[in-house]
């Protein structure tokens, strides 16, 4: 026992500050219903503005730290509570996406401000040590974080017991509604909250940043260990939370004392993801959402008005037919002519530039698959990129050195992938929502520090080569011809999704994600549905995964590290997840490095637009898709007037002075003052 | 008290079922049967373990204790959506319908579900023939096309009913389904539901309720539960004439 001594002692030093960053996390989660996924990007925001205020412009510590914690983390944690008043009661899907764009927008944001080099934050502490005990060399910095982080620990303690704000924040998680009724303030309560949240985000930014080194998704990486603990805590309970967070730095650190060997090293720097993984999938159907006390009334306000068309038109053989929405999707001539327009590409791009509109259609692709798991199945994704790992380097691997054929490695590659999206998707059957998310991410950093880490599987640092297809005798090396490859694929893949959308198989998918209890009821195996769906998306992720490898020609693991699940996520929720082009438009945003006027260093700006335009576009699951539509079809409108049924489908204002036909089968005539209202049903 | 002797045999029945949450005794040693052919009727105040035992005929609930049968077979360790299949078919208290489809996606995707070979598209013209039939039965023409997540809660009760039957099922349960609606509408129910148990395949139904008059009116025999324990079972009358009955449930509301 006495040789594991010193790593206790050291692994509380650790595990305090996670415990503090995981209470800061559950503090908003139980007040304000908002798990901050974008917790890390909070505290390494405050850390590169203590750098900036301390260690760039040289303010003394005694006015730096007042400026931070008194001004900065307030005005932050105020905005964040800005951000997030309009969606209380808003699915976890919709909360999970904004705190996605929250950590992009502040990702974006650090270059912006403070230029993208790497920093070394001072330390706040000396870093002298002292013995303790017979032999234990101790910083004085560790020893201080300790300090700090208990005694904040036991002020929040004594802040919830002891004061109105602790009767104040019960009521307030125990029925937001009530609490409102008998005069606490519920706004004043979840500001509160915020703030604390982010006061703490802070302190664990500026104690966590002088050791790490500053780097912006470091820090959020590091954050992240916390989460397991926070779900120990089951998200709601602070002290459990907390000495979690202590656990955790107790079992890492002893787990270091055998982290010689390779496979061990990647085991300890896997544990934290393992060990929240394993939380969740356990603990699965006891953690409850919460909030739902808020969500209710909001919920409500936003589905009562029953905006409403077409009548009772409803034929027999309209049943079944896939009338129902399919989206801007529905136009399948346009996509017909976008097709061919996609093929004639080469000839008004024929350089350099065409590579990277392959890639772009390779990330559709890609992108196509989180539409269909995302998008219409509702079930969250944070690990695609995973898979398209899995795809790439076996493609690597069997195409490249072990000389075999192309269509082979893809295919060994797609098997490859399945397995691994059965884990997720076991998991999947016991968690929903923001559990599944972090389940996902977890998965995504496992096989990040497991497998894409090994040298023997990704070649290091370094990567390994994918050579280009050759099929049928027919060489994909040349541009244009693996460029018409991809689009045809694509095509191919597309189509394949639109049927399965308009068909029996879309509703499956549709009502798995509405209300998977009605479906059981009725007869729907839900495992097996689910295992069907992520196996199929992720093998063929795996799929644009090997042709991803094949297009650049060389790889590394930084290519398919959680960050690009998270960049994938991000991109499809603007393009618009509940549609094809919505995975077309990720494609091409991805494909504007293609254009000529778009400057590399544009890129930051870019990020930030991209990240802000999620936080807007959260709630639309079409996206920038349906603002596409609906703009072209106010520029056709201009041109030619449309007949009255498309101009009400797209939600165009009538034309001014006509009132919009009433219902066919409306009985009672339009209340007067109704006439401006645009009747937009969600096409 | 006891069944009555006459009744057909029971298409479903749960046999000494008992369900605790963590302390709580939910359901304590509960057998009931639903005869086919009837419609039977589950009461009790509010949390007295009636949608616990719903959850628990259709899988969704774990039993501490006891069984429950289906045509003779033992189907306790059957999963949800093998009951369904079987032809169980329920309602929520809280609706559960596929918000994002239209009505009539509603009821397809319940055929779907529940027939062999559906998700595959198989037997299209039986199902546009069930649909249809389903959609005449409950009056949803006029709402055909909208989306189930506009509709009121009175039509919102009506096509979850629709959906059940869409899976031909030999047994009902429905839950609360008078909940939420208006005189009227409840009225319209009570003659849809004797039209759904008239005919030679009719499913038998195990109806949830506080309206006691609708209970009384339709239902050949009640069970009682109080605090998840049976406290009485047995005919309209006797029912009414119970004396344990009222003083734990009926209180003062008067039904004579
Ligand atoms: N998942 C659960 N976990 C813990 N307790 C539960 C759970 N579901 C139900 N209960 C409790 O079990 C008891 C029975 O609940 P149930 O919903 O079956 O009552 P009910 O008869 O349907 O009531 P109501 O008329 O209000 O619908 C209640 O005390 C309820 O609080
Ligand atoms: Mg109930």
């Amino acid at each position: 026992m006495s040789a594991f001594y010193p790593f206790i002692v050291i692994g509380l030093f650790t595990g305090s500050v996670y415990g503090l960053a995981a209470m800061g996390v559950v503090l908003t989660y139980k007040t304000v219903g908002v798990f901050n996924l974008a917790y890390g990007a909070v505290a390494m925001f405050c850390a590169y503005t203590y750098w900036e205020l301390h260690d760039h412009w040289g303010i003394t510590a005694w006015l730096a730290m007042p400026i931070l914690f008194l001004v900065v983390a307030p005005i932050l944690g105020l905005i964040l509570e800005g951000l997030y008043r309009p969606l209380a009661g808003l699915s976890a899907e919709v909360l999970i996406v904004v705190s996605l764009g929250i950590l992009a927008a502040l990702g974006a944001l650090v270059p912006i401000i403070y230029g993208s080099q790497d920093r070394q934050l001072q330390a706040i502490f000396p870093t002298k040590t002292f013995v303790l005990g017979s032999h234990l060399h101790v910083g004085y910095d560790q020893m201080g974080t300790l300090v700090v982080s208990l005694s904040m620990a036991a002020l929040l303690w004594a802040l919830l017991r002891h004061t109105k704000f602790g009767t104040s924040t019960r009521a307030v998680v125990d029925n937001p509604d009530l609490a409102d009724m008998i005069g606490v303030h519920g706004d004043n309560v979840r500001r509160a909250a915020w703030i604390l949240s982010t006061f703490f985000a802070a302190l664990v930014g500026i104690m966590i940043s002088p050791r790490q080194g500053l780097d912006i998704y470091q820090l959020v990486l590091v954050v992240i260990y916390c989460f397991a603990p926070a779900v120990l805590g089951r998200l709601v309970s602070l002290p459990l939370a907390y000495i979690g967070g202590l656990i955790l730095g107790i079992i890492g650190s002893i787990l270091s004392k055998y982290s010689n060997s390779g496979t061990v090293a990647n085991l300890e720097a896997a544990f934290p993801y393992l060990s929240l993984f394993v939380l969740l999938v356990v603990l699965g159907p006891r953690l409850k959402e919460v909030g739902t006390a808020t969500r209710r009334l909001a919920v409500a306000a936003v589905a009562a008005p029953g905006k409403k068309k077409s009548g009772a038109s409803a034929t027999l053989f309209a049943i079944g037919q896939g009338r129902w929405r399919v989206g801007v999707d529905r136009n399948l001539t346009l996509g017909l002519v976008g097709f061919v327009l996609a093929i004639l590409v080469p000839l008004a791009v024929p350089g350099p530039r065409l590579l990277i509109i392959i890639g772009g259609v390779i990330y559709a692709l890609i992108a196509l698959t989180l539409v269909v798991l995302t998008g219409w199945a509702g079930q969250i994704s944070l690990a695609q990129f995973s898979f398209v790992g899995v795809g790439a380097f076996t493609a690597g691997h069997l195409a490249g050195s072990h000389g075999q054929h192309f269509l082979f490695a893809v295919l060994i590659g797609m098997l490859l992938s399945a397995p691994l999206a059965v884990v997720v998707g076991l998991a999947s059957l016991r968690l929903s929502g923001l559990y599944l998310a972090l389940a996902t991410l977890a998965f995504a950093l496992v096989m990040d520090t497991i497998v894409f880490n090994r040298t023997d599987v990704s070649g290091g640092l370094t990567g390994i080569s994918v050579p280009r297809p050759q099929i049928f005798g027919i060489s994909f090396t040349g541009r244009i011809a693996l460029y018409e490859l991809v689009v045809v694929i694509f095509g191919l893949i597309a189509v394949a999704a639109y049927a399965l959308r308009a068909g029996p198989m879309g509703r499956r998918l549709h009502i798995l994600r509405d209300s998977p209890l009605a479906a059981s009821t009725l007869g729907v195996n839900l495992t097996v549905t689910k295992l069907v769906v992520f196996t199929a998306c992720a093998m063929v992720a795996a799929l644009g995964g090997s042709f991803y490898g094949a297009w650049t020609q060389a790889i590394t693991p930084l290519d398919f590290m959680w960050t690009a699940s998270l960049e994938l996520l991000l991109l499809v929720v603007l393009g618009g997840r509940a549609v094809i082009s919505g995975a077309i438009i990720a494609g091409s945003v991805v494909a504007t490095q293609a254009l000529p006027f778009i400057p590399v260093e544009v890129n930051k700006i870019l990020a930030l637009t991209i990240a802000l335009g999620v936080i807007g576009l959260a709630q639309e699951p079409e996206g920038t898709a349906r603002m596409t539509a609906r703009q072209t079809m106010h520029v056709l409108a201009v041109m030619k007037p449309l007949p009255k049924r498309y101009r009400n489908t797209l939600g165009l204002p009538a034309p001014s002075g006509a009132v919009p036909d009433p219902p066919v089968d409306r009985r009672v005539p339009a209340p007067a003052g109704s006439g401006e209202g645009v009747s937009s049903h969600v096409a | 008290m006891s069944p009555d002797p006459l009744a057909p045999d029971p298409v479903l029945s749960a046999e000494d079922v008992s369900v605790k949450f963590g302390g709580l005794s939910a359901l304590a040693n509960v057998s009931l049967q639903v005869p086919s052919g009837r419609i039977v009727a589950l009461i009790g105040p509010n949390g007295a373990g009636k949608t616990t035992m719903f959850n628990v005929l259709t899988g969704l609930q774990e039993t501490t204790t006891g069984r429950v049968r289906f045509n003779g077979a033992d189907i306790s360790g059957w999963p949800t959506y093998r009951r369904g299949r079987a032809g169980i078919a329920r309602t929520f208290q809280r609706l559960a319908l596929f918000t994002r489809l239209s009505v009539s996606d509603n009821l397809v995707a319940s055929w779907e579900s529940s027939h062999r070979g559906g998700v595959f598209g198989r037997g299209r013209s039986l199902r546009q023939e069930r649909v249809h039939q389903v959609m005449e039965l409950l009056n949803l023409w006029p709402i055909a096309d909208r989306l189930a997540g506009e509709l009121s809660t009175g039509q919102g009760r009506m096509v979850e009913l629709g959906r059940a039957l869409c899976t031909d099922p030999h047994v009902l349960l429905l839950d609360e389904p008078g909940s939420g609606l208006d005189v009227k509408e409840t009225a319209a129910f009570c003659d849809v539901l004797r039209t759904v148990v008239r005919g030679p395949s009719a499913p038998a139904v195990l109806l949830v309720e506080h309206d006691m008059t609708l209970v009384m009116e339709v239902c050949s025999a009640l069970t009682v539960l109080d605090f998840g324990k049976v406290i009485a079972c047995g005919s309209p009358e006797e029912i009414r004439n119970d004396e344990l009955v009222r003083a734990a449930y009926l209180g003062d509301v008067s039904v004579a």
